[in-house]
Formats: C-alpha cells, sequence, structure tokens
C-alpha cells in the first residue's frame, strides 16, 4: 500500500466480461492463428466482396426456413438491418485486420444475442451453415488449385472459430449477469412485509441472509413502516438458515432504523442456542426484544397496540358445530 | 430565515427545513432551550420530515438540544426521520440515544400526551 | 470522469451545496432514493471535514465508466494539515457518533468504493465511488 494511501473496495460488482489483450493473444495462439492466416484471408477479400450479397441471401433463406430460427427475424426491418449487418461482418472476416477493434466488434455479438435469447445451438449451426457456403464458394474461385481453397478455408476456420469463442462467452457472461437480475427480484419476492393489524407489521424471513439481502429487508421494512404507519413489526427469523452475528448485526440495524421511525420490532424465532451463541460472542441482544415463537410475539405486539383477543366461544366461526 | 417553533399547550413543535445550515442548527438549539424554560414546555418535538439528509453534525445538534430541553424539565421527540434517512444513519452509526422518536407529528403528539410508559422507539 | 461539477468547499453553507449537487448526480443516474441520499450523507460528511480541518477544499462531483457499468464518483481534495495515520482514521473505533472523529470510517460505510490519501502537510484526497445496479 502506497504511503499514506488507504483503499476499499466492496464486493464484486458484476463487471461486463473481461476479455483483454492478453486474453486475445491466446486465444489466437491456441488457434494458431497467425500472420500467414491474416493474410490469406486478405486475399479473398476480393473474392469476399463477389459472393457476399448471394451468401447472405441464400443463409438467410435457410435461417427463415426453419421454425427455429425464423422467429427471430419476422419484422421485415429487423431482417433488412440484420442482412446489413450481416454482411459487413463477413466482410470483415477478409479485411485483414484482427485488433481491438476487430475484437470488440465480436463480442458485441454475444451480449446481443442474449438479449434478444437466441440460444447457441441455433447461431452455432448458423456459423456451420455459413461455412459450408463459403467452402463451397471458395472451391470454385480456386477450382485450378484446390490446395490453396483449402488452406484458404483453414484460415477462415480459424478466424470464425476466433469469433465463436468470443461470442459464446459473452453470451454466457450476459447469461449469468440476467440470471443475477432474476435472483435479486427473487429476493425481493421473498421478504414479504405483511400488515397483520393496524399499525402491525409481520416480517417472515425465510432463507439466507447476505448483507446484500439485508439492505433490502431493512428498506422494505422501513417503507412498510411509513406507508402503513406501523408501530410494531414483529420480525421471524424462524426460517432463517443460519443466524451469525453478522446476521445478528443486520438484525440490530433494521431494529434500530425502525426505532428511528418510532416503530418497535420483536424478533421472534431466535433459538436460545442461538441467542447464547450471539451473546457469547460479544453482542448486545437487548436491542434485539426477542419474545420466543412468533405466536408469543404477536400476542406481545397486540399488547403493546392495546389490543385484547378475546375467543368468542359462543361463535360460529369455524369449528365445531353446536350440539 | 429561523427555523419557526411552535406552541401547542406545553409542547414546542419546531419543523426544521430542507437545506439547514450549521448556524441555523445552533440558532434552533438556544431559542428552544430558552423558549422551553419561558414557557415551562412539558416537551419539544423536532419534525425533520423535509430533511433528506441527517448527518453526523445534525444528530449531534439534535442531541443537544435533547440535552438542553432535558436540563429544564423538557422530554424531546424526534418525529418524521424519512426510511432512506433511517437507513443512512444506521449505516453510518448515528443513534439518537435517549431522545424518543415517532412516526410523524401526530404520533410526536400522542406519545408526549400520554403518561411516560413503555412505548415505541423510545430511545433504547 | 464525465459531466465534471465542481463545488468549492470554503464554509458550511457549501455543505449543503455539495450534497445537493451530489443527489442530483445519483438521481440523474439511476441510483434508488436510499443510494441517493447514502451519497448525499456520505458527501455530507466529508465536505464537513473539511470545512473543520482543513478550512478550504474542494469537491468534484461526476461519473465514471468501468467496462460497461457506471459509478457516480466524488474527488474530495484539500490542502490542509493532512491526516498523520490514515489507517488509524479509518478504523471502525473513530466514528462520529460519540466522538469528535472524522467520520471517514462512517463515509465509508455509505459508499462501494473507498479510498484516502493523505499525510502530515500534504492535505487529503478522499475518492469515493457508488456503482448503479
Amino acid at each position: 500500500m502506497a504511503e499514506g494511501k488507504v483503499t476499499w473496495m466492496s464486493q464484486a460488482i458484476p463487471h461486463q466480461m473481461e476479455v483483454d489483450e492478453e486474453d486475445v493473444a491466446r486465444r489466437k495462439e491456441f488457434l494458431e492463428f497467425g500472420a500467414d492466416d491474416a493474410q490469406a484471408l486478405k486475399s479473398l477479400a476480393e473474392i469476399a466482396r463477389k459472393y457476399a450479397e448471394p451468401v447472405i441471401d441464400e443463409f438467410y433463406e435457410h435461417i427463415l426456413a426453419s421454425d427455429e430460427t425464423k422467429s427471430f427475424f419476422q419484422d421485415p426491418k429487423v431482417l433488412e438491418r440484420v442482412k446489413r449487418q450481416q454482411k459487413e461482418y463477413f466482410l470483415r472476416l477478409t479485411e485483414g485486420d484482427y485488433g481491438p477493434e476487430y475484437i470488440a466488434n465480436r463480442l458485441r455479438i454475444g451480449t446481443v444475442h442474449e438479449r434478444i435469447g437466441l440460444a447457441p445451438k441455433w447461431y452455432l449451426g448458423m456459423y456451420a451453415f455459413y461455412l459450408r457456403l463459403v467452402g463451397k464458394r471458395l472451391l470454385e474461385a480456386f477450382s485450378a488449385d484446390p490446395k490453396k481453397a483449402f488452406s484458404s478455408f483453414l484460415s477462415l476456420l480459424k478466424i470464425v472459430f476466433l469469433d465463436i469463442g468470443l461470442a459464446v462467452d459473452t453470451y454466457i457472461h450476459a447469461r449469468e449477469a440476467t440470471m443475477r437480475k432474476q435472483q435479486e427480484a427473487i429476493r425481493e419476492l421473498s421478504t414479504p412485509v405483511l400488515q397483520i393489524r393496524e399499525r402491525l407489521l409481520l416480517l417472515p424471513i425465510i432463507g439466507v441472509i447476505d448483507t446484500h439481502r439485508a439492505r433490502l429487508i431493512t428498506d422494505s421494512v422501513l417503507r412498510s413502516i411509513r406507508a402503513t404507519r406501523a408501530k410494531v413489526v414483529v420480525m421471524d427469523v424462524t426460517g432463517v438458515a443460519t443466524i451469525d452475528s453478522k446476521v445478528a448485526n443486520h438484525l440490530i440495524q433494521t431494529v434500530i432504523a425502525a426505532g428511528l421511525m418510532g416503530a418497535q420490532v420483536i424478533v421472534t424465532g431466535l433459538s436460545s442456542d442461538v441467542a447464547q451463541a450471539l451473546v457469547g460472542l460479544g453482542l448486545d441482544l437487548a436491542k434485539l426484544n426477542t419474545a420466543g415463537d412468533l405466536q408469543g410475539g404477536m400476542e406481545e405486539a397486540e399488547r403493546l397496540l392495546g389490543y385484547r383477543v378475546v375467543r368468542d366461544t359462543d361463535g360460529a366461526t369455524g369449528g365445531a358445530r353446536p350440539a | 430565515m429561523p427555523v419557526p417553533i411552535v406552541k401547542q399547550g406545553d409542547v414546542l413543535v419546531a419543523s426544521m427545513q430542507e437545506a439547514l445550515t450549521d448556524r441555523a442548527l445552533l440558532d434552533l438549539r438556544d431559542r428552544l432551550s430558552d423558549q422551553v424554560g419561558r414557557f415551562r414546555a412539558r416537551a419539544v418535538i423536532i419534525d425533520v420530515t423535509a430533511l433528506d439528509v441527517l448527518d453526523s453534525f445534525a444528530t449531534r445538534t439534535l442531541r443537544g438540544i435533547a440535552h438542553a430541553a432535558r436540563l429544564r424539565g423538557a422530554r424531546t421527540v424526534v418525529v418524521g426521520i424519512q426510511p432512506e434517512v433511517a437507513f443512512a444513519m444506521v449505516q453510518l452509526g448515528l443513534t439518537l440515544d435517549g431522545i424518543a422518536t415517532a412516526l410523524d407529528l401526530e404520533e410526536g403528539l400522542a406519545l408526549v400526551s400520554q403518561p411516560r410508559r413503555e412505548g415505541a422507539g423510545d430511545g433504547r | 470522469m464525465v459531466g465534471e461539477t465542481r463545488v468549492a468547499i470554503e464554509h458550511e453553507g457549501d455543505i449543503v451545496t455539495a450534497r445537493q449537487k451530489g443527489r442530483e448526480l445519483a438521481a440523474a443516474h439511476g441510483l434508488s432514493m436510499t443510494e441517493q441520499t447514502l451519497v448525499a450523507t456520505a458527501i455530507s460528511e466529508i465536505a464537513r471535514n473539511i470545512v473543520v480541518y482543513a478550512r478550504r477544499g474542494e469537491m468534484v462531483l461526476g461519473t465514471v465508466e468501468d467496462r460497461g457499468r457506471r459509478a457516480v464518483m466524488v474527488i474530495a481534495r484539500d490542502e490542509g494539515p493532512g491526516i498523520a495515520n490514515p489507517e488509524l482514521a479509518m478504523r471502525e473505533g473513530y466514528t462520529t457518533g460519540n466522538s469528535l472523529g472524522m467520520g471517514l470510517p462512517g463515509a465509508r460505510r455509505l459508499m462501494d468504493e473507498f479510498e484516502l490519501s493523505s499525510a502530515l502537510g500534504k492535505g487529503t484526497i478522499v475518492t469515493m465511488k457508488k456503482w448503479v445496479r
């Protein structure tokens, strides 16, 4: 650490996938893609320009004929634009420059595919179809020198596989980011704050509580207190997987914050073992007004709010009929 | 413009506005202290509903106000702390120990008109 | 940094200006109400340090992008006396709640990234970021 400097960073914030120059170099090395391949591809540029349109047209005929893929290109405007982009992609393969800009361009493709929901199996199939089309054209173009056609095709294979590798990796990365967002949405749903009576909220917490979720819970409780003008919140932690000192601190923070808004929190479902363990760790649990189980907590809450619950023994609310 | 202090019976109510300068906060403390004595107020309610930030200085000032009021026999209730502000205060580690809190002015007035008993947010 | 706003911090009125600008910036870039408040509060704490300990300084507010993600960034600079032991100042015991400490650990807790650079006689630079989720 530099003298006089202190740095602190939070836990991993999901970043967009990083593909640095070193990584690209390694990919090229593994594919054995080198300067002579770049040369070979560049010499194909003329041929590529000639066959770009017909290849693209045939390519999209196939896509539109297949149920699995045609749905992505229903809109004629979309189709037009995609065809144009395909042509650019096609021509770029043989431009001879495979540096940072080329790579950036390829990375975008995977992200787009994830966003529109085009699974790898389909666009891998599309790449295969495309390679076959081009292979045929190359044989035609180099009919006098089939060996050249083949070696050019091999160079093309290398660059296409570099592209596929990048596209698939970014697809996976984008997929993971989407899943993380979904998980977060689920997390938010999984901590409902329920209004049981006027001025009384019930917060049943189930599952694992990490810092992020704890903040969501606190946020949610505080908003509910304002919205429902709650004076008492029963926070039940029976369903919380592990209650260590970190979780306990989160709970304490929620209690203090609720207190700042004039609401009292009763924590229920904290087993005596766990409570003892936490006290043993030096935590001051006095702030957590614990009340045994949920029933006890509810009764305490009602008492605090001035409710008196009386059982109606003569009434016909459920239960056995009067004899 | 100084923070207005309204007298409701033997309760003084001060509503803090957005963006109070440090000087205004200290001035408020002095005026409240003076008025508690003059009117023999039983309680001081400080409404912070309009404040979007309660930092360490503001919190210290609130504690200072409560201390001055207590010296003159009045209790203090802070009302109207917004969810985001409560959240930030807790993250920052700020507490209002010894000062009662209530959701809003209505609740604050209800709190001070009750005989003092075990209740919500009593600075625990 | 993009979209820089500079706020001179010389007297306590500037603290409010800085945190209001901070809130506006945070809101403009999609941070939630709660996150806006965290940013504004952190700015308030750091700006106050400048006024109290350094008497004069400035805050620069803006955004940065890093591999597709954006963060609201605040850089607070002053030419004050500096902090002899930055690590000590950042230790948890030094909270503003009870002591007259500098509130640095507190401000740090409110933000995602926090960097303190200081030495005696050399002034202080605090850099903080909050990422847009």
